[in-house]
């Protein structure tokens, strides 16, 4: 077989046994964006991060392997100051790691610079965070539009956009409403409705059912396993067993380094 | 993202805290404001000044005597009996001039009924209107025959003729001027004063008149003369000074023994001083446009501050360091601008304002209100880089954990 050029020879890609029935498998791949499907989706070989602080070196993460195959839910739990959060924001393209390599979609992350890595992680990455992190004083459909700005695109479209995604979450009657005007659970669906708007391959979550009472919770929960459902890879962080369960496999880090 | 897209985000995010908005625009509004208005008043004082220095005549030389130097003493400027009644019809005769009038004049008292004032009187000839650019209010001027014949005819000033409680139907009354009796055949229409001698304030008789009853000799105070066309002012004043070093048996390297003085020097003068106090006032109120850009500043860098969650957000959801260098310096350049453009607009109100209460009317500078822009942008350019930068450099990760 030959390699396409855009696909960089790393390390030979994993062949592991499907997590899942393959009957389970979703027949198309929906938010791929026209990255090549079947691949895996994340790739980390021998990741770390260490944090430089003059006079003493943190070691957050080590020589961390991990493949994460393209509609899979993946659950990466562990206690505080595990390096979870480190993981995270280096799967997420907000960080760079300090050693190993990191190819998200095949695209290694230590080519981009800043302002491409931007670009990139707009069209990779849907971000859903604890706190839910809307911009206050906006509206749900603004806020679900931000992303869309990023990239250029128009304002009908971006509208037309954002009101398909808050609709899809159920949130049709609240396009107008400020974060301050909206309960958490609905703030949250706000925030997964921002993360998917740009068909991302990847949903981040990190701690989504943090901030929210059980039902709330149960409920964002039960989004991110619909979502996981249309074909969308699903990355969700978590120091809460019962929350990891629903993931088709969870990933322990403990002190830095990965735990399957 | 287009520069709609930023300025509709500058305008949401400024729509949001409106009052705080306002306060920091205010700076640049007053900045803005003051200079457009002092620069407006400069030159409504330039043109003011300049149109009174034009009323008192067109292309108007005025030839004065020189000083007397007896001895190794130097006399005032003046007050040599040098210049006569002759070299002014000498230089009726040259080419390019229009009128000439010689002035003799002396101080004494005028008694009107009652009334009484003591006041310049000029002897001069009938061009005196047309050289010093008189009008009439009531009667009519000298004529030639009076002036020939050395008729005790008066035509006075508005201020003398309201001292003497004379009006309109004083027109053929009989005054008394230092004991003589002289007949009232004219007032002037007032001119104004320019500095501390006013014009209105004289009464004018014959020249002839003068010769016989107050003054000796043919010596004259002053020659008026009026250049046909502008342009042909220098070659004028060439000619009067050659005529007039000629008649006086001076050579060309002499020092003269008369001045001649031209108005458009003075005007020039005038004009320069002027525009040198119109540049000090812009000068003093574009350091309140530099306090009110500084006033942006710090709004822009304490919205930075505040701001910091929201800039993690955005550069998390795909943001560039420039679309946040952007989206914050067209926030800044978006409250200099509005408070530019309001300045203006008061600063022209308060100048049309000054303006009517000055009497020269409302003077508007094109240029000014550019420079005015530019000058705003400039401010908002300037003072909003700083928080700008300083905005799109934050680490998304350390942004998205700030409280």
């Amino acid at each position: 077989m030959t390699v396409p050029p855009t696909w960089p020879t790393g390390p030979e890609p994993v062949t592991r046994p499907p997590a899942w029935p393959a009957a389970d498998l979703p027949p198309t791949w929906p938010g791929t964006n026209g990255l090549p499907a079947l691949r895996p989706l994340i790739e980390l070989a021998g990741v770390s991060r260490v944090y430089d602080l003059g006079h003493v070196q943190v070691v957050a993460l080590q020589a961390v392997d991990l493949t994460v195959a393209q509609g899979e839910f993946v659950a990466i739990i562990g206690p505080s100051g595990s390096g979870k959060t480190t993981l995270m924001n280096i799967i997420g393209c907000l960080d760079r790691p300090t050693g190993g390599r990191y190819l998200l979609g095949g695209q290694d992350v230590e080519e981009l610079d800043d302002d491409e890595l931007a670009g990139f992680r707009s069209r990779a990455i849907g971000f859903v965070f604890q706190s839910y992190n809307l911009l206050p004083r906006t509206s749900a459909l603004e806020n679900v539009e931000t992303p869309l700005l990023y990239q250029g695109i128009g304002r009908r479209e971006r509208a037309d956009r954002a009101r398909a995604a808050l609709e899809q979450l159920g949130l049709g009657d609240r396009l107008d409403h400020e974060p301050s005007q909206l309960s958490g659970g609905q703030q949250q669906r706000v925030a997964i409705a921002r993360a998917i708007v740009t068909d991302p391959a990847l949903v981040l979550a990190d701690e989504p059912t943090g901030n929210l009472d059980s039902a709330a919770g149960a409920e964002v929960i039960d989004l991110l396993r619909r979502l996981h459902a249309g074909g969308r890879t699903i990355v969700l962080i978590t120091h809460d067993p019962d929350v990891a369960a629903v993931a088709q496999r969870q990933i322990h880090v403990l002190d830095g380094r990965l735990h399957a | 993202m287009s520069p709609r897209e930023l300025v509709r985000l500058a305008l949401g995010r400024l729509g949001t805290s409106r009052l705080r908005s306002v306060l920091t625009m205010l700076g640049v509004i007053i900045g803005v404001a003051s200079v457009v208005a002092l620069v407006s008043v400069g030159e409504g004082a330039t043109s003011g000044v300049t149109s009174r220095l034009q009323g008192l005549g067109t292309n108007l030389l005025t030839v004065t005597p020189g000083a007397t130097t007896t001895g190794f003493t130097r006399g005032a400027a003046g007050s040599a009996t040098t210049l006569t009644l002759d070299d002014a019809d000498a230089i009726k005769g040259l080419a390019g001039v229009a009128a000439v009038e010689p002035e003799r004049s002396t101080q004494a008292l005028v008694v009107a009924g009652r009334q009484n004032t003591t006041t310049s009187i000029v002897g001069t000839t009938t061009d005196y209107l047309y050289v010093r650019a008189y009008t009439m209010w009531q009667g009519s001027f000298l004529t030639d025959p009076a002036v020939d014949a050395g008729l005790r005819v008066a035509v006075l000033g508005a201020t003398t003729a309201d001292d003497l409680g004379l009006d309109e139907s004083s027109i053929g009354s009989t005054i008394s001027i230092a004991g003589l009796p002289f007949q009232v055949v004219g007032i002037l229409q007032p001119k104004g004063s320019t500095g501390p001698v006013s014009q209105d304030d004289q009464v004018i008789v014959p020249i002839t008149v003068i010769d016989h009853h107050f003054l000796s000799g043919d010596s004259v105070r002053s020659i008026g003369v009026s250049v046909a066309s502008a342009d042909q002012v220098d070659q004028v004043t060439a000619e009067i000074d050659s005529t007039l070093r000629t008649r006086h048996g001076l050579s060309a390297s002499a020092t003269a023994d008369f001045t001649i003085s031209d108005q458009a020097q003075l005007i020039a003068t005038v004009g320069s001083v002027t525009g040198l106090l119109t540049i000090l006032l812009a000068g003093i109120a574009s350091i309140s446009l530099v306090v009110g850009g500084i006033g942006i500043m710090n709004i822009m860098l304490v919205s930075v501050r505040e701001r910091t969650r929201e800039i993690g957000i955005r550069k998390a959801v795909g943001a560039r360091g420039r679309d946040i260098l952007a989206q914050f310096l067209v926030e800044a350049l978006t409250l200099s601008v509005l408070g530019g453009l309001i300045g203006i607009a008061a600063g022209v109100a308060v100048s049309g304002l000054i303006g009517a209460i000055a009497g020269w009317g409302f003077v508007f500078n094109p240029v000014t209100i550019l420079v005015a822009v530019g000058f705003s942008l400039l401010v908002g350019v300037v003072f909003g880089v700083w928080p700008a930068r300083t905005a799109a450099r934050l680490d998304p990760i350390a942004a998205l954990r700030y409280e």
